[in-house]
């Protein structure tokens, strides 16, 4: 199975990215897409699990079986479940690359577009789950740093609104301040386009792991990266260093693509050694996939406690 | 191969451009950013391939398209200067002056002008031009510099001999501007002209610029045996009331050794009435006199005529007789038993041939009704004037009559009207030093005076003045006579349309001895004239007179008899007809009216459309001094003409300039750049052509290789 087999598709989808890219409110955006996805779960995943005790409310089906008050029953023959508040959990950090090659995109939502709808939708489906949520931003270092917290969405958003991809990237550097500032063992989501050797992503994105973060990294590219259907010889200018090339896009076309299918096999392979979660996501998809994957990610931190 | 902007083959270095794309650029057609290049760059591929020109014909083509571009720019033309060297030093101005003077006529002269200009022009080089000039008193430039021979021979046919008189300074002038103002470094001007004497004066100051060649081309032979009218006099006479003229002709014969005799008829109205003949030696002349002709109607041309001989254009003149009219004149005298003052007075007007004054006299001091009705001219001899006489006199004059004011012993004038006179009156003076006052400052630039302005024409120097009055004159007047110590003789002052004239002596012998002078006659008949507004009218012009229209009295003197020319004085409309028959149309209110009389015959000017009676008609004869053929040496006017210009001559050589401009001559004729520039053009076509077929055939052959 190949990494470009394994990117979100198929099934019923929520807003297509070129949609999204017309709403220009984020939060908007967020709660869109989040609502759309939640309410197509059969499971209510976002009540907290707590002793703190709330309130009963009449059973529905669906409902968790196990959550029945029998005691209630008992007294009332009716079924009842019994709802606690919530806790805060878990601290989530979403780390977005705002580097210049973010700035692709060969149709209407660039990759930093679809990186920060995916961040605002991560931060905003984090916040109904009572997680505490942070946002890093960085290129070659770090740019923003919203350290985790209940009440940040807000300003999470404002963040994303004006990111501005003006420098080159690095992943090294900014990743390992990150580490140092990400004390608390949480869910960091790296949103990224990965443009490095496997190795060196690696070694960046390692030291999380290392400190006992879920890592879940979404690699970001333009369908015309992945397919690389350009026609007509032209000089293609690196977006980070200027550098121009001439290039016969049809000449060169198979090669790129060999190129690009073992950079992400390996990429695929190294981050499943490692245990870090890695999603390949075109940009030109909806969403769900990435939030499902933040979903799972969060299930398995709760079953490991 | 030359070229004229040789700096435009830097340009060349622009071919250089397609290979430098071919070699370095060619893929890189457009730039698309591409978020990383890592992979890319480790396609080896593209290295070898954007250093490799793949199709060397349309390098080739573009290349050769952009040289020739260069190429036609700098403006490429094949240098033939030394051919044009060897044939003669460069390209020449060539100036063609031929003659049309009325001598012209005489044999094949214009004939063999117009082969002699034809043989210059057959010889002319490929790049000299030339400009033909007509001349006769005055140069027209037909031709101005060009090099369309057939354009010169075409107008050389329509050159006619004229009426006009031979003049070689206008022309060799129009020459010698045209040179000046060439851009060519050499020139020539050839003068066709049968050169008679009379059209070359000595200092005409022509001088032909450095490089100029002259070559003069005698068409005359030996002069031929010729009779002229050489004048024609047409005195006036009155014989029982009926105004008369007895045309006088003067022949001159030029050549010839016998005796011939010649029949001279006389033509009025275009009938003729009279043929005289006289009998001419060789190198003779001789009067005809026909008997006196009746005027009696205005305008009437009349042509003398002479057997058409060698030179018809003086075989025959014209003139026009209008009647004359009749002046009256009023003379009123002192009174007293003495001496008539009015005898001198009275007898001088009395005497003219043609009878023009009718003089009614009387005696007696001041001023009757009937002295100033009827009569153009009053003459107050010494007469007292009161008041009411002054103003009857101010309103004679301001309707346009002439007084003459004569102060004698008896005279006197009312202080209230001293404005009417030239200048106020003093009391008699005597001047007794010498043998009495003398004339001495006359203004000869008067009508009354110019008469006498030649040699021999009237001596008012021997006339004595023992007394006159002291006159002190206004400023409104002007002195036409003082005596030699200064004093005013003559006074003239204008008022209304008249005029009023103040003599301070007086007019019989009492006061001086003028009146015994024989300059006293046509004295008092200038007066008269003048006075009265009347000039003599002109029988006939020359050609290349001018006659002012617009002016009336030009028109009196001219013999316009205004009840015959309707509108002609008022400046309406009118319309020449020329001896050939042109009409020149003459525009009304125009400010300057002028004809210019270009053609021996008579000219009929009246309205447009009008046919009248008697039309206002003018004679136009040539001038006589055409006929006198005696030549000059052409080698003598080329010395002349020559000698000017080697004093303004340089070093010769050919100016830096002129080598540009023949040049720039050749560039301009074989303008090779045009045909350079379309073959750029379609190489260029061919070359879109070719790289859109290779284009499309390597996009099939790589999608073919894909798939």
């Amino acid at each position: 199975m190949t990494a470009r087999a394994r990117t979100a598709g198929g099934g019923a989808r929520f807003l297509d990215p070129g949609v999204l890219a017309r709403i220009g409110n984020l939060e908007l955006l967020a709660r869109t897409v989040v609502d759309g996805f939640l309410t197509g779960l059969h499971r209510s995943p976002y009540l907290g699990f707590s002793t703190d005790f709330a309130e009963h409310r009449a059973y529905m089906p669906g409902d968790d079986v196990r959550r029945i008050d029998w005691r209630l029953f008992a007294r009332t023959d009716r079924h009842y479940i019994k709802l606690f508040e919530a806790e805060t959990n878990a601290n989530v950090s979403i780390l977005l690359d705002v580097s210049r090659s973010m700035s692709y995109g060969s149709h209407e939502v660039t990759k930093l577009d679809y990186g920060r709808y995916l961040a605002a939708c991560l931060g905003y489906l984090s916040n109904r789950q009572r997680d505490r949520v942070g946002l890093v931003t960085f290129d070659h270092e770090l740019v923003e740093y919203l350290p985790p917290s209940m009440r940040t969405p807000d300003t999470m958003l404002h963040l994303l609104d004006r990111v501005d991809p003006g420098r080159p990237g690095e992943l090294a550097p900014p990743l390992l301040r990150a580490t140092e500032l990400l004390g608390r063992k949480g869910i960091v989501m790296l949103v990224s386009d990965l443009y490095e050797n496997p190795e060196d992503v690696l070694a960046a994105v390692g030291p999380l792991r290392a400190r006992g973060h879920d890592v879940i990294v979404f690699h970001v590219l333009d369908p015309m990266e992945l397919e690389f259907s350009f026609e007509g010889a032209s000089g293609f200018e690196d977006l980070e260093t200027g550098e121009q090339i001439p290039v016969v896009p049809e000449r060169v076309k198979a090669g790129y693509r060999r190129l690009m299918d073992e950079h992400l096999e390996t990429l695929a392979k190294r981050f499943s050694d490692n245990r870090i979660d890695y999603l390949l996501l075109d940009s030109s998809k909806p969403l769900d996939d990435a939030l499902f994957r933040y979903l799972l990610a969060r299930e398995r931190m709760r079953t490991a406690r | 191969m030359s070229f004229l902007v040789p700096l435009f083959l830097i340009g060349l270095a622009g071919v250089a451009i397609p290979i430098a794309i071919h070699l370095t650029r060619r893929q890189r057609r457009n730039v698309v950013r591409f978020p990383s290049l890592m992979f890319l760059e480790k396609i080896p591929y593209q290295e070898q391939r954007r250093r490799r020109v793949q199709h060397w014909f349309l390098l080739l083509l573009r290349a050769l398209a952009l040289a020739l571009i260069v190429f036609a720019f700098a403006r490429p033309f094949l240098d033939r200067s030394d051919l044009v060297a060897g044939t003669a030093t460069g390209p020449r101005e060539v100036v063609l002056l031929v003659d049309r003077s009325y001598s012209m006529e005489i044999g094949d002269r214009l004939e063999r002008a117009r082969a002699e200009t034809a043989d210059v022009l057959a010889g002319m080089g490929p790049l000299d031009r030339a400009s033909l000039v007509a001349f006769d008193r005055n140069a027209t430039v037909l031709v101005r510099s060009t090099t369309d021979r057939a354009r010169l021979l075409s107008v050389l046919d329509t050159v006619v001999a004229g009426s006009d008189v031979t003049r070689f300074g206008p022309a060799l002038r129009v020459a010698q501007t045209i040179l000046e103002e060439s851009e060519l470094p050499n020139g020539a001007v050839y003068l066709l002209s049968d050169f008679q004497r009379t059209g070359w004066a000595a200092d005409e100051g022509v001088g032909l610029p450095a490089g100029s060649e002259f070559v003069p081309v005698a068409l005359g032979d030996a002069a031929p045996e010729n009779v002229q009218i050489a004048g024609l006099s047409l005195p006036r006479s009155v014989d029982a009331g009926r105004e008369r003229v007895t045309p006088t002709v003067r022949l001159v014969r030029r050549g010839g050794s016998e005796p011939i005799e010649v029949p001279v008829t006389l033509e009025i109205d275009g009938q003729p009435i009279g043929t005289e003949t006289v009998e001419l030696g060789g190198e003779g002349a001789a009067t005809a006199v026909f008997p006196p002709v009746t005027v009696s109607r205005p305008h009437t041309r009349g042509t003398v005529l002479i057997p058409t001989d060698a030179v018809p254009a003086d075989d025959r003149r014209h003139f026009v007789l209008s009647p004359g009219s009749v002046l009256p004149i009023r003379v009123v005298g002192a009174p007293g038993g003495g001496e008539d003052p009015n005898l001198y007075l009275e007898r001088a007007l009395g005497i003219s041939q043609d009878g023009r004054f009718e003089v009614t006299a009387r005696r007696g001091n001041g001023l009757a009704a009937s002295d100033t009705e009827g009569v153009s001219v009053l003459v107050l001899n010494d007469v007292r004037i009161d008041g009411g006489a002054a103003e009857r006199l101010r309103a004679f004059v301001e309707e346009g009559g002439g007084l003459l004011v004569a102060m004698g012993e008896n005279a006197a004038w009312p202080a209230s009207a001293l404005d009417l006179l030239p200048g106020a009156p003093g009391a008699p003076r005597d001047r007794e030093a010498g043998r009495g006052a003398r004339l001495g400052q006359l203004a000869y630039d008067h009508p009354i005076f110019e008469a006498f302005s030649g040699p021999r024409s009237g001596d008012f120097g021997n006339a004595r003045f023992f007394r006159a009055r002291d006159v002190t004159v206004s400023d409104s007047a002007q002195v036409l006579a003082r005596f030699d110590d200064g004093s005013v003789a003559l006074a003239e002052r204008t008022l209304g349309r008249g005029r009023v004239l103040l003599w301070t002596s007086t007019l019989d012998g009492f006061w001086n001895d003028l009146a015994l002078q024989p300059v006293y006659l046509p004295f008092v008949h200038r007066i008269a004239e003048h006075l009265a507004g009347r000039t003599e009218a002109q029988q006939a012009f020359t050609v290349g007179q001018v006659l002012d229209l617009a002016d009336p009295r030009a028109l009196e003197a001219a013999g316009l008899v205004s009840s015959a020319a309707e509108g002609l004085t008022e400046g309406a409309e009118q319309v020449a007809l020329t001896p050939s028959g042109a009409g020149v149309r003459i525009p009304a209110d125009a400010e300057t009216r002028y004809l210019t009389l270009t053609e021996r015959g008579f000219y009929t000017i009246r309205p447009p459309g009008a046919e009248p009676d008697r039309p206002f008609v003018v004679a136009v004869n040539v001038d006589v001094e055409e006929s006198d053929l005696e030549r000059i040496e052409p080698d003598d006017v080329a010395l002349q003409v020559r000698a000017v210009t080697s004093s303004a001559e340089g070093d010769g050589s050919r100016p830096a300039g002129a080598e540009m401009l023949v040049r720039e001559d050749q560039e301009r004729r074989q303008s090779l750049w045009r045909w350079i520039l379309a073959a750029a053009l379609g190489l260029l076509i061919m070359e879109t052509v070719l790289s859109n077929w290779v284009s499309r055939r390597s996009t099939m052959a790589s999608r073919t290789t894909e798939a």
